[in-house]
């Protein structure tokens, strides 16, 4: 058993994972980033490498959060950093259809769907199971909430309003997004990796706890029962504000709820405690000053709030997980 | 004329029933600037009160924006040749790399519907972009948006830029989005940091030393 799971099963306090992801690593590495965000080996190379450096305790195979909406449809540029450039162009048309959007993980990967310039499912395959084979801690393989996803191939601003607008057609992009994940999580399941779910856009700074309770709730739940069922580890990760559907998200029964704020009272193991500013900005004092303040927490994945900024000084994560370490231990 | 009918209308996000209304008013005599300071603004403000107990969230305030701006395109051309005094100018856009302008979006409306004049540079604008603007426009306060941990470092290539052109003296530089708080504008230089669309109006009224 390793620590994470010990740490979810409260046989063990704290495990520490500062969110580095592909980019920080690749700024570290001085390599291309686009180069990284469509090449398999380039995102494990770089992955292993900031784990080998920094020793955290888990992997997370994330490179950027457009993987899925890509491969449905929308347009990405590269460089300098992925960026969602448009939404996925029939999203109209197939919405006053009620016939959602048809592309399927398989199509992708297949070939037989043309639209996905840059066929990166396949790409994080390849990089977990190059990862699999390295890398002795557990792994975790990022994926956008049926809710989030629904957001990018819809367009945000369009998607949001339609939520309000037109319950059925919201509905319905939503359950495209939610029946894409569901056969690509089938593809990371039997790759036996835990996953981490990014839903960034159900928090209550974008939507309202009713709508979370309409439209987010349970396509988040449908992923996170087959992630369980497989045996495999769920998280959840929500930057914004989560104080309203709190609650919620403790009932989704997942094994970890990454949140900004970590005081918040859960049943499901937090992680969190370090916000991105402090990593990014702060002195060694604040650095501790943050991991002290998370000791009134009986068990804790300690991380930061969000994914690492590229440019945070290598030095600043080290000396987060030495504190974190120092502090723990004794 | 009965303006808390548009105001309400805003507030209701009624598009058409806004656009209807303004067209009714202004066929009845009614001043462009009246319907602006008594109808459009008053309900942009409850939107803004709203939001900011966390009665309306981002798509209630999309959707108000949208009923606001239905009126205020109407009246907008009129207002220019009645020269209604504005409270002054602001130059807003999403920093280069960057495309998730909602947030900013929010934060003009907001704005606009304050009494400012805004010129809204987009979403991805490049630093350069944000200079020349602050040249042409001269702008009393200069407001970038940033969603993400790789963008918001542009905010402070674009505060070094103002001052090797020399012309960080005369603007107020103020920052908003997820990844950035008051701590990183001390950071960067900027005169301010403002959590939402509400916290961004009242700080530039104070920046400015404008009354709300």
């Amino acid at each position: 058993m390793n620590w994470i799971e010990e740490v979810i099963q409260r046989k063990r306090r704290f495990a520490v994972f500062p969110m580095v992801c592909a980019d920080h690593c690749a700024y570290l590495l001085n390599i291309n980033f686009a180069k990284v965000a469509t090449s398999g080996e380039k995102l494990a190379e770089v992955l292993e490498y900031g784990y080998r450096l920094y020793k955290y305790d888990m992997v997370l195979v994330f490179s950027d959060p457009y993987i899925e909406a890509e491969a449905m449809g929308c347009k990405i540029e590269f460089a300098p950093y992925p960026r969602l450039v448009s939404c996925t162009k029939d999203f109209q048309s197939r919405i006053r259809k009620k016939s959602g959007l048809e592309t399927t993980p398989a199509k992708v990967l297949r070939g037989s769907d043309k639209r996905p310039k840059h066929n990166r499912i396949k790409e994080i395959l390849k990089a977990v199971r190059i990862l699999k084979r390295n890398i002795e801690a557990p792994i975790f393989v990022s994926i956008k909430g049926p809710f989030s996803l629904a957001c990018f191939i819809g367009g945000m601003e369009r998607f949001l309003k339609l939520l309000l607008e037109d319950n059925m057609q919201a509905q319905n992009v939503v359950e495209s997004a939610l029946d894409f994940q569901l056969q690509y999580l089938d593809m990371l399941l039997d790759l036996d990796v835990n996953i981490m779910i990014g839903d960034p856009m159900v928090s209550t700074s974008v939507i309202s706890p009713a709508l979370f309770k309409e439209f987010a709730f349970e396509p988040l739940k449908v992923l996170i029962t087959k992630i369980r069922k497989s045996h495999l580890i769920a998280g959840i990760h929500i930057c914004g504000e989560v104080r309203q559907i709190i609650n919620e998200l403790d009932n989704l029964h997942a094994d970890i709820l990454s949140i900004e704020d970590i005081t918040l009272k859960t049943k499901t193991l937090k992680m969190g405690g370090v916000s991105t500013n402090t990593i990014l900005n702060g002195s060694v004092k604040d650095i501790r000053n943050e991991i002290e303040n998370t000791l009134s927490q009986d068990h804790l994945i300690l991380s930061t709030s969000c994914d690492v900024p590229v440019k945070t000084p290598s030095n600043n994560i080290k000396r987060m997980i030495k504190i974190a370490r120092e502090i723990f231990d004794n | 004329m009965e303006y808390s009918l548009i105001k309400r209308a805003v507030v209701d996000f009624e598009e058409k029933k806004v656009k209807e209304l303004v067209k009714e008013f202004l066929d009845k005599g009614a001043f462009p600037n009246e319907i602006l300071e008594q109808g459009l603004i008053p309900g942009m403000k409850e939107v803004g009160r709203l939001f900011a107990i966390k009665e309306y969230y981002v798509p209630e305030v999309l959707l108000a924006s949208e009923a606001f701006y239905a009126g205020f395109e109407l009246i907008k051309p009129l207002l220019v040749q009645t020269d209604v005094a504005r409270k002054g100018k602001i130059v807003i856009g999403v920093v280069q790399g960057d495309i998730h302008d909602i947030g900013k979006n929010i934060v003009k409306v907001m704005l606009e519907s304050s009494g400012f004049e805004i010129v809204d540079l987009g979403k991805d604008v490049p630093n350069e972009k944000f200079i020349e603007s602050v040249i042409q426009q001269k702008p009393q306060v200069l407001a970038l948006s940033s969603l993400m941990t790789t963008t918001m470092l542009q905010m402070e290539t674009i505060i070094k830029l103002l001052y090797k052109k020399k012309l960080r003296k005369n603007i107020k530089v103020i920052i908003g989005g997820a990844p950035v708080n008051q701590e990183y504008a001390n950071k960067i230089g900027a005169d301010g940091y403002a959590e939402d669309a509400t916290g961004a109006v009242k700080l530039v009224e104070r920046l400015l030393g404008v009354n709300s």
